[in-house]
């Protein structure tokens, strides 16, 4: 009798040690709708569910706040403001000021205010057209992001922004990078090790894969965007944010030819800078916004172009972003930074350059 | 005090304790295979919603799912006389996104149809070592 309990007991301890899972290797994966886009949020950890459902939460308080086609939101409410100081939260209050300040950084590249030009296109609503020259020239006098910067900094309501008459602002460059610096904040009060979010197309790499290695994130080849897995390379990453800008993510034909979404503020027309793509790295820092920088720097040197591009890369201190340019003539770009976290897809058929400070 | 008695094992000892080891070892295979045998299913979702899951070993008619004010039509197809996988033959969306898409074959990879708010996503399969864990883009 003995023995057979015994032999039961070590069964079980024997059987145990196949099922019992570490706390790291718990894991939550949810699909979330929002921002006009889809989002996968993967944690791991014990508290991987609570975290999960806490970034979403983040997410949808932030749509909530920043959505330009719900007409209560806070955004929308100082777009219909006419130009007058409305009260806002604490997150448009940053958000704008940032934005503000990246688009003064990328002097107008990216713009906040390129809104109405953006809307004349039919990208805000999916109701595509080509809007007239005359049409644009009278839309590109509303786009001028130093209006909002004036009217902002002094302000002596701390809760309070303005636009200049007739402007409109779209978050939608900045909202995605801006609601994964806040999720690296909710991570970290989660305590959870590591995590897979991806904000459609806005990644961030958090920690490392449970096998210890860096996450492998793939860059979709421009080239082949019918193609699933058809890649232009792919990254290996730690605790980094990534942002993909290309013409190829949303796009119409009209008269045979392909208008994207990627507005040049300077010309009213979508940008035709040679590149296909613009993928901007940088580190994830809680307590900074280096992913909302990714999001709007993506943008901006997708419509600067490859020479612009570097040359900004060049005049910014090593280690602040790092940078993939696919151009249209056939070569992956790749910043020094970046050069040994890369690997070109050899079935892509473009060449590889790595540039250098 | 009285002394241990000497313990010697027997024949029948040994027996026993091979028994627990191959039941052991059976488990843990078990467990192991659970993760990983799932077959292929194309999970649907629907708002946020699951509302379908498709065995891609045994479902190969087309289904239509309605939502938001559009239609799209899923179908099933063999890709390589091997592989199972599922795409939107068609769709009243305006962007036509779920469309291109193309179809889908591996675990991990969805389709998206944002006028819908649907979502394909392949579920359980073998994993693929090369996978990528997130797409920019």
């Amino acid at each position: 009798m003995r023995r057979l309990a015994l032999s039961v007991l070590l069964l079980l301890l024997l059987s145990g040690c196949g099922g019992q899972m570490s706390p790291d290797e718990a894991q939550e994966s949810i699909q979330v709708l929002a921002m006009d886009t889809a989002m996968l949020i993967t944690t791991y950890g014990e508290r991987s569910p609570a975290a999960a459902y806490a970034c979403e939460d983040t997410i949808r308080d932030l749509e909530k706040q920043l959505s330009r086609t719900d007409p209560d939101s806070e955004v929308s409410r100082l777009n219909a403001a006419g130009g007058e100081a409305v009260e806002v939260g604490e997150d448009l209050y940053i958000l704008l000021h940032e934005a503000a300040c990246l688009s003064a950084e990328t002097r107008g590249a990216f713009d906040v205010t390129v809104a109405p030009v953006v809307s004349a296109w039919g990208f805000t609503e999916d109701s595509f057209r080509v809007p007239s020259q005359a049409e644009l020239d009278g839309l590109l006098k509303l786009v001028d992001y130093n209006a909002v910067y004036d009217r902002y900094l002094p302000t002596a309501d701390p809760r309070a922004a303005a636009i200049g008459p007739g402007q409109a602002i779209d978050l939608g460059g900045v909202a995605k990078g801006y609601a994964a610096d806040k999720i690296v904040k909710v991570l970290q009060e989660h305590e959870v090790p590591r995590a897979n979010i991806n904000l459609g197309g806005n990644v961030l790499a958090y920690g490392d894969r449970p096998d210890g290695t860096p996450w492998r994130v793939g860059i979709q080849d421009p080239a082949r965007v019918d193609e699933q897995n058809a890649f232009a390379g792919v990254l290996a990453l730690t605790d980094s944010f990534a942002v993909t800008s290309g013409g190829y993510q949303r796009y119409f034909e009209q008269d045979g030819k392909t208008y994207h979404h990627i507005i040049d503020p300077a010309t009213g027309y979508p940008a035709d800078s040679g590149l296909t793509s613009v993928t901007v790295v940088a580190p994830a820092l809680e307590g900074f916004l280096n992913g909302t920088m990714c999001d709007a720097y993506s943008t901006a040197l997708f419509v600067m172009g490859e020479e612009q591009a570097l040359d900004f890369w060049r005049d910014r201190s090593a280690g602040v972003f790092e940078l993939v340019l696919v151009t249209e003539d056939g070569r992956v770009v790749v910043t020094e930074g970046l050069a040994d976290r890369f690997t070109l897809d050899e079935s892509s058929g473009y060449t590889l350059e790595v540039a250098s400070r | 005090m009285r002394p241990f008695p000497k313990l010697r094992p027997t024949a029948w000892d040994g027996l026993v304790a091979l028994c627990v080891a191959a039941l052991a070892l059976g488990i843990a295979f078990f467990q192991w295979r659970g993760g990983t045998s799932e077959a292929l299913t194309a999970v649907v979702s629907v708002d946020g919603t699951e509302v379908d899951r498709l065995d891609l070993e045994h479902w190969e008619e087309p289904r239509a799912y309605t939502n938001n004010g559009y239609t799209l039509t899923l179908s099933w197809i063999r890709h390589n006389d091997a592989e199972n996988g599922v795409w939107v033959a068609e769709s009243d969306c305006p962007t036509q996104d779920c469309v291109r898409t193309g179809a889908i074959f591996r675990p991990g990879q969805s389709i998206v149809c944002l006028p819908a708010r649907i979502i394909i996503r392949l579920e359980g399969g073998t994993p693929d070592p090369d996978a990528v864990d997130a797409v920019l883009g």
